[in-house]
């Protein structure tokens, strides 16, 4: 049983804990930053006619999202070194969730994209509308919307995700639970804490989640 | 504002031996603080075809759905063929099978076909063998003139066809009672008829019925009785005849004024 | 020298196939067992009681909140605490089947909540028991939206187990964690590994496709 439990060692590791949160809250939001670059590039580049652009986009995706991230991650660390990239393990961690995150984003936008009703691009196009033109003041500020909330639901993927990173010895906040778990020999104390600090860091974003929406729909309802 | 129905049919002695087909005795029902249901009084005989009208948000929809259950009320009593509905020794699902109930909106159901429409209650709530159940099914759907939609799915029939399976569903469970919830008001003008034909086959084999509808040419045809429902009450009860041709009430000749001028 | 390293990678093959095949019996054992689970858990969370589908609901967000390999350690390192003695592979299997249930239970909620309340009205108005509505008439409707996305979370399913190498299964990632210590090619080691995984995820990925727009296209038809 857990009568063993020891509120005091968690205390006293707190600040390493805090550390590790921190970590993870900003390589999370780079690798967010990354994953929404990688992800426009691969939208556009799936939304053009020829396959030119369209078939590496969608072999890409495709690799993504048919294999582990952990497969991906090893891929990188054990891999990039073989081709000349000596990287520290943290940036290794964020291309790797970036690049992961980029093919589902690429795809949560596609979707939203292909959602804005045909009417409205007919519409645009009747009233002498440029592509350009179309995209910026009609289809986009439309997909936008319907974007937000999916989009969320990838960050929390990533934060969770993030998690790996610690199996390439990135400090973040799984690590941290880790060294507690094998320097004490207190595996509860090192994992129900980060768990807790987890949790936190999800209902956060499914509060933001939950206010956006309010917001997008009485936005929706403006308009 | 408390209704007094006058129609031949109406009973209102309390002993509860002597009762009709279906009995509200002083039933309330509210939706929050939206009293939608107000002290109606109402028996229906066995073998009587009433019919219920009135503007929409009347609560006429919300009467007939205490009668199997799917709305409960508050206060006063509904006897249904002997027994008190939201009682807890009466077995609603067994009470249920003796009536037939059929939707504004159909509600066939999308993944079965005609027959297995018509079929699914009696093979698994009555327990018939599932030929007899068949077989008993594609006559039922034969009598209602789609002996040729057996295996149609609902999604590739008109909305006239859909309710005629609709009411071959509720035969097929042999029920005492049919209920029907605007039955015709989701329909194109030209399949209106279609269905109305099958109500009244229905009603002359002597079925008893309750039927919300605005379709005075059945109500005349076959309705004994014509019960006017406004804002929750029940204003104004008589034959068809004295209903159309002598309303009674203000609100009576304005609800007819705007009904029949379409 | 990269000839070596072929004929090296070669020699690894039963290695590789023990790992694949680890992959896959954990996915599958998991698979049926969370799908089992998350139908019973989906239909409960729908269904009249409210503390029920309120724990069942909680229990679910705590796991969508926590990273799987965070719960993978929780119940190894933690359940023995309990004097619940676990191997890798049950700890592993424990931990899969749990998350799948509570994806597949959400999924399973949405689709039970998708069927309009007239089709439960109709059924119950023809005296169906419960057991029968939910039987013939609101799983069949509900399994059209539930398809889908039942398929993508197999993907993610088979995709998760990887994380079990953390706490030393042999699983295909593990199998190419231990194979780059040997031969230092990451690059071909995690791309064969890769090839493994996609050979067993990308048919599915199809199948989820074909389903999406198969639902698509039947929604057009019911469309009065």
């Amino acid at each position: 049983m857990l009568e063993n439990f020891s509120f005091r060692t968690i205390v006293e590791y707190l600040p390493l804990f805090g550390q590790g949160l921190v970590t993870t809250v900003w390589l999370s939001a780079l690798s967010f930053v990354g994953a929404l670059v990688v992800g426009i590039v691969l939208c556009a580049m799936n939304l053009q006619r020829g396959w030119l652009f369209r078939a590496p986009a969608k072999a890409y995706i495709d690799a993504v999202r048919a294999t582990p991230l952990l497969a991906q991650l090893y891929f990188l660390y054990f891999g990039l070194p073989r081709v000349g990239f000596v990287l520290p393990e943290l940036v290794v961690g964020i291309l790797a969730l970036s690049l992961n995150s980029g093919a589902y984003i690429a795809e949560i936008i596609r979707a939203g994209i292909l959602s804005i009703p045909r009417g409205q691009v007919e519409a645009s196009v009747a009233s002498g509308m440029t592509y350009a033109q179309r995209m910026r003041l009609v289809v986009l500020p439309q997909a936008f919307k319907v974007t937000i909330p999916p989009l969320l639901g990838q960050a929390i993927v990533l934060v969770k995700d993030s998690a790996l990173l610690s199996l390439i010895s990135v400090a973040e906040l799984t690590r941290a639970g880790q060294l507690l778990a094998s320097d004490r020999f207190m595996p509860a104390e090192g994992f129900l804490t980060i768990a807790a600090f987890y949790l936190l860091l999800y209902y956060g974003l499914k509060g933001l989640a939950v206010v956006s929406s309010r917001w997008l729909g009485s936005a929706g309802a403006r308009a | 504002m408390t209704a007094n129905p006058k129609g031949p049919a109406n009973m209102t002695q309390p002993n509860p031996t002597k009762t009709g087909m279906i009995d509200f005795r002083g039933v309330n029902k509210w939706f929050g603080a939206l009293n939608v249901l107000k002290d109606i009084t109402l028996s229906v005989k066995p073998r009587e075809v009433v019919v219920v009208c009135g503007p929409s948000g009347s609560g006429k929809s919300t009467l007939i759905r205490c009668i199997n259950g799917l709305e409960t009320i508050r206060d006063g009593d509904l006897v249904v063929d002997g027994q008190r509905v939201g009682d807890p020794a009466t077995n609603m699902t067994q009470l249920r099978t003796e009536i037939g109930f059929v939707f504004q909106s159909f509600n066939l159901y999308p993944h079965k076909t005609a027959l297995e429409n018509v079929t699914l209650a009696p093979i698994h709530v009555r327990k018939i063998p599932r030929a007899e159940a068949e077989h008993a099914g594609r006559e039922l759907l034969a009598k209602v003139g789609l002996a040729d939609k057996v295996n149609a799915y609902p999604a590739q029939l008109s909305g006239g066809q859909q309710q005629r399976v609709a009411i071959a569903r509720c035969l097929g469970m042999r029920p005492k009672i049919m209920l029907f919830d605007e039955p015709t008001s989701a329909l194109d003008p030209e399949m209106i008829s279609e269905v109305l034909d099958v109500m009244v086959a229905v009603a002359e084999e002597g079925m008893t019925m309750m039927v919300v509808t605005h379709e005075m040419g059945f109500a005349r045809k076959v309705a004994q009785r014509v019960v006017f429902m406004d804002a929750g009450a029940i204003v104004e009860s008589g034959t068809p005849d004295e209903f159309f041709s002598h309303p009674k009430t203000d609100r009576s000749r304005a609800f007819l004024s705007k009904i029949l001028r379409h | 020298m990269i000839w070596q390293q072929f004929l090296s990678l070669a020699g690894s093959y039963p290695l590789a196939l023990r790992g694949l095949g680890m992959t896959v019996v954990l996915s599958l054992i998991s698979l049926v067992l969370g799908t089992l689970l998350g139908f019973g858990l989906g239909i409960l969370r729908t269904g009249g009681n409210r503390l029920i589908s309120g724990v069942i609901g909680a229990w679910v967000d705590l796991i969508r909140g926590t990273p799987f390999l965070v719960q993978i350690f929780l119940i190894f390192f933690i359940l023995p605490e309990f004097g619940i003695e676990l191997d890798a592979f049950t700890a592993g299997i424990i931990a899969l089947t749990n998350l799948a249930a509570c994806f597949i239970c959400e999924i399973v909620a949405a689709g039970i909540r998708s069927v309009p309340t007239g089709q439960v009205e109709a059924a119950l108005a023809s005296g169906l028991s419960r057991w029968q509505r939910m039987r013939q008439v609101v799983l069949p409707q509900a399994m059209r939206i539930v398809l889908p996305p039942l398929v993508g979370q197999y993907v993610l399913l088979i995709k998760d187990s990887s994380v079990v190498s953390a706490i030393g299964l042999t699983d295909l990632t593990r199998v190419g964690w231990l194979v780059v210590q040997r031969v230092p090619n990451g690059l071909l080691v995690f791309l064969l590994v890769g090839v493994g995984y996609f050979i067993v995820c990308y048919p599915l990925i199809m199948l989820a496709r074909r389903l999406e727009r198969r639902m698509g296209a039947a929604h057009g038809e019911v469309q009065l």
